[in-house]
């Protein structure tokens, strides 16, 4: 008997989810082209806010320009599918998946994994350099702070994934949530940043946000990145992103062992 | 006629029974694309709160501006769900059901699967904004004014159900258009909110020739704002938005009837 | 001119080729590949009224295009289709509402809805008279055994229970000619066999020209007289289920059961496979091979306990057109 590698179907998963992005190649310029098109609109709106101005409250455009492309470029390499669960719930397929002799939830990593990884070398990377040639961003603070950078964003996505995953399980009791996730992914942009930079958030704003996961997503990173934050700092946030993940996927797991057992009385 | 009131009864009925299969999600709906609409009012709304003013527009007439997209678009939606969600309509090979119908191709597309609860939410914001906004900005309201504003309105209706449809049109060629739309439409539209007067001079043609949102809010509020910035552009601009509406929506019906002969099917 | 005149149809789709592995994949981004694939080439028959017509062939060979071009869904590129005087891509609207369709793979059901709720709206589509659609939803709710189900959501029907309720929904508006893609599909031994009798009983009762397309040889041979089969897009047989055994069978096998485990030595031109035990098949074309003299020669020299001369089954016939086998 050959011993298999008990990751290998995971593994498989991951590669079809990245081959399988292959085929849209039309969708995935367009993709790109979008997230361009919305970097140099943001660029223009600040160049008219600014006006002569070169910083506010010590912030330049470059810094803001920076932080926007790494928000939309995290944004573009995340992209968990919040449909994972609810598509499988709601079309009756779960009951046969849960069957499968492999874990569903290692499934859904690996295909959000696959997927991560062909946005990152096919929409992140094009997307950084485009900006960097035609608009200009800051380089990383030092070398250090670029390594943390990679691993605070690499915890980001542990964030934004736990929280995709967690709210995926309420499918179980209403199998219908589009609006449940539209809602969700609201608080993702305002809260985080992406759309906003939380520096010009006024002082109320950032209290409540203080006690969201929200600014764990990319708005941590891209503090790194700039070198705002000293390392005793980066180490504090990093370890909040931690906290974050594994609280909020404990929430997720513990509803994940409920919904079955409701899927198991209901007989799928 | 009987007939046809009949049958729209009909698919409204289904649709809605549909829809209350999933209260909580339903109940909700109007609320999360209220909220996932409000996200661009939100962030408008910090960076003025910052930033008081945009090349001479305050937040009020920003709002004003904004208005104009969101009772068009709520509007619009009422009967165009069914183009927006095109493309997987076509993916999943539910058109064919579609064609195998005596009725017509689009009167089924429109009336399957009307988005009510949507509408509500895109044009109660629509409202919401309007009344906050239209009595701050100094207008002294007449008949003839009033009458301008409800022929804008349905201009821009037709503008953008026009892109729409024409959006709809593509996926009998490709194989996916979502991100086609996200580039054209929503990321357009989300600058619309601005005056394109602080754009880059290509921004600008794309608003005005391309994908022109320009006549759906900015050259109607600006009928009414006069901001200085008008200057730019030629007068007459402000007073060919139903045209501009009534044209668009001819070439892309019959777009859409060329187009119909091309559709491939699917699942082979 | 016959119910239903198809003459030199041909169809071609531009699909795109995925080449292999994470190379292929990068140049697949920047340059894509595109073949024509010709889907159906130069097929002409001929279908009279009342008549019922299995469609078969291996996947992709052009059934469900055909079927598709039928029904006014695609246009074909090339060759003409007449239907009851209608072409029915041109005349869309009013064609239609003359014929039904069943795909096994895509309900037409509201699926989150009970199945009754689909007839309703089915009703107002179609503009079917009261009494024809009382008439029809009583008739098809006995024949196709309904009652049990036709108020459930259509999420929790067994997929038996579905495709009955998907066959009554194309029915309801009393269509002159029926369209069945698949239409017993994943569902099982006794839910085959009752959808079988019905549509048998539906044809005879009512003359409605049926077309069905199938892998299941046993809905061919349960329910059909006559037999189109189509390989890469052309037409290769068209004519009667027993026709094709006489047209194609000159394959015989010879069953032949042995006392002992023994060693038999290659014989010209037969194939020899084993079966359970001692028992072993010989296959082989009647016209190289003479049955009595291979019979002799076993007899002869081995010690044979039983022996049966059969006809291959018609699905082995037909696999051997396709030449896959």
């Amino acid at each position: 008997m050959k011993k298999r590698n008990p990751l290998s179907p995971y593994f498989a998963y991951a590669k079809k989810c990245f081959l399988n992005r292959s085929a849209y190649r039309f969708d995935h310029l367009m993709n790109i082209l979008s997230t361009c098109l919305q970097i140099f609109i943001f660029w223009e709106i600040y160049r008219a806010l600014y006006g002569n101005k070169t910083q506010v409250d010590g912030i330049t455009i470059t810094m803001l320009t920076t932080n926007f492309v790494l928000s939309a470029g995290l944004g573009a390499v995340f992209c968990p599918d919040d449909y994972f669960l609810p598509g499988k719930i709601w079309d009756g397929s779960i009951s046969t998946e849960l069957l499968r002799p492999i874990s569903f939830k290692g499934r859904m990593i690996a295909e959000n994994a696959g997927n991560a990884l062909f946005n990152l070398i096919f929409r992140f990377a094009p997307i950084c350099i485009i900006a960097a040639v035609f608009i200009g961003l800051c380089p990383p603070a030092g070398l250090l702070h670029a390594l943390c950078f990679l691993v605070s964003a690499f915890l980001g996505w542990g964030v934004l994934w736990a929280i995709s995953f967690a709210v995926q399980m309420t499918a179980f009791w209403l199998i219908n949530i589009w609006s449940i996730l539209t809602i969700k992914n609201v608080f993702v942009r305002v809260l985080s940043g992406s759309m906003i930079p939380l520096w010009f958030m006024p002082d109320w704003m950032h209290k409540i946000i203080a006690f969201t996961p929200f600014s764990s997503i990319y708005f941590t990173p891209v503090q790194i990145y700039l070198g705002q934050l000293s390392f005793e700092e980066i180490a504090l946030r990093c370890t909040i992103q931690l906290v974050w993940i594994i609280f909020i996927y404990a929430i997720g797991d513990i509803l994940w062992k409920k919904g079955q057992k409701k899927l198991v009385v209901q007989g799928g | 006629m009987k007939d046809i009131a009949n049958l729209v009864g009909m698919y409204m009925k289904t649709t809605a029974k549909s829809w209350f299969q999933y209260r909580v999600d339903t109940v909700l709906k109007s609320l999360a694309v209220f909220l996932r609409e409000s996200t661009e009012i939100i962030v408008i709304y910090f960076t003025l709160l910052k930033f008081k003013e945009l090349n001479g527009w305050d937040i009020y007439e920003m709002l004003f501006l904004y208005s104009l997209i969101f009772l068009t678009y709520g509007i619009m939606i009422i009967f165009f769900t069914g183009l927006r969600d095109f493309g997987s309509t076509v993916r999943s090979g539910s058109f064919d059901r579609f064609l195998l119908r005596p009725r017509g191709e689009l009167f089924q597309i429109i009336f399957v699967n009307s988005d009510w609860f949507a509408a509500v939410g895109h044009g109660s914001l629509g409202v919401v904004l309007f009344l906050v906004s239209a009595g701050r900005v100094g207008i002294s309201w007449t008949p003839a004014l009033a009458l301008y504003y409800i022929f804008s309105i349905a201009g821009g209706v037709l503008i953008q159900g026009a892109v729409f449809l024409f959006l709809a049109s593509l996926n009998f060629f490709l194989l996916e258009t979502g991100s086609l739309k996200e580039l054209l439409y929503y990321n357009m539209r989300r600058f619309a909110g601005y005056p394109i007067s602080i754009f880059h001079r290509f921004i600008q043609f794309l608003m005005i020739y391309v994908m022109p949102f320009a006549f759906v809010n900015y050259f109607p509020a600006q009928y009414f704002l006069r901001k200085s910035d008008i200057n730019a552009f030629p007068e007459i601009f402000m007073h060919i938005t139903p045209a501009v509406g009534a044209v668009m929506y001819l070439f892309a019906y019959l777009f859409w009837r060329y187009s119909l002969r091309f559709y491939k099917s699917s699942g082979n | 001119m016959s119910f239903i005149e198809v003459s030199k149809v041909s169809k071609t789709f531009r699909v795109s080729k995925r080449q292999a592995g994470v190379t292929g994949m990068i140049a697949n981004l920047f340059v894509p590949k595109y073949e024509k694939r010709k889907a159906v080439k130069d097929v002409s028959f001929s279908i009279n009224e009342g008549e019922m017509v299995g469609f078969i062939g291996p996947n992709g060979a052009g059934k469900s295009t055909t079927i598709k071009m039928l029904s006014g869904i695609l246009y074909p590129d090339s060759g003409e289709i007449k239907v009851d005087g209608y072409i029915p891509y041109k005349q869309r609207k009013s064609y239609v509402s003359r014929i039904g369709v069943v795909f096994g793979q895509k309900s037409q059901l509201q699926w989150d809805l009970p199945v009754i709720d689909s007839f309703e709206l089915l009703k107002a589509i179609y503009r079917v008279p009261d009494k024809v659609y009382r008439n029809n939803l009583e008739r098809f709710t006995e024949m196709l055994d309904m009652n049990a189900f036709i108020n459930q959501p259509v999420r929790q029907l067994s997929l038996g229970q579905r495709m009955r309720a998907d066959i009554a929904a194309a029915l309801i508006h009393s269509p002159e000619i029926v369209f069945f893609d698949e239409p017993t599909i994943g569902v099982d031994v006794v839910g085959k066999e009752r959808i079988r009798n019905f549509i048998r009983e539906l044809n005879r009762q009512d003359n409605v020209t049926m077309i069905f397309t199938t892998h299941d040889m046993q809905d061919i041979e349960k329910t059909c007289d006559r037999l189109i089969i189509i390989d890469e897009g052309s037409k290769v047989y068209d004519g009667s289920l027993q026709g094709i055994r006489k047209k194609y069978s000159t394959l015989r096998q010879l069953d032949v059961e042995f006392a002992d485990d023994v060693e038999i030595q290659p014989i010209n031109d037969v194939k020899i496979v084993n079966m359970e035990q001692n028992k072993k098949r010989f296959v082989f074309e009647s016209r190289e091979v003479r049955i009595n003299e291979l019979m002799n020669t076993l007899l002869n020299k081995y010690n044979v306990k039983d022996i049966s001369i059969s006809e291959p089954e018609i699905e082995s016939i037909i696999r051997k057109i396709y030449n896959r086998d």
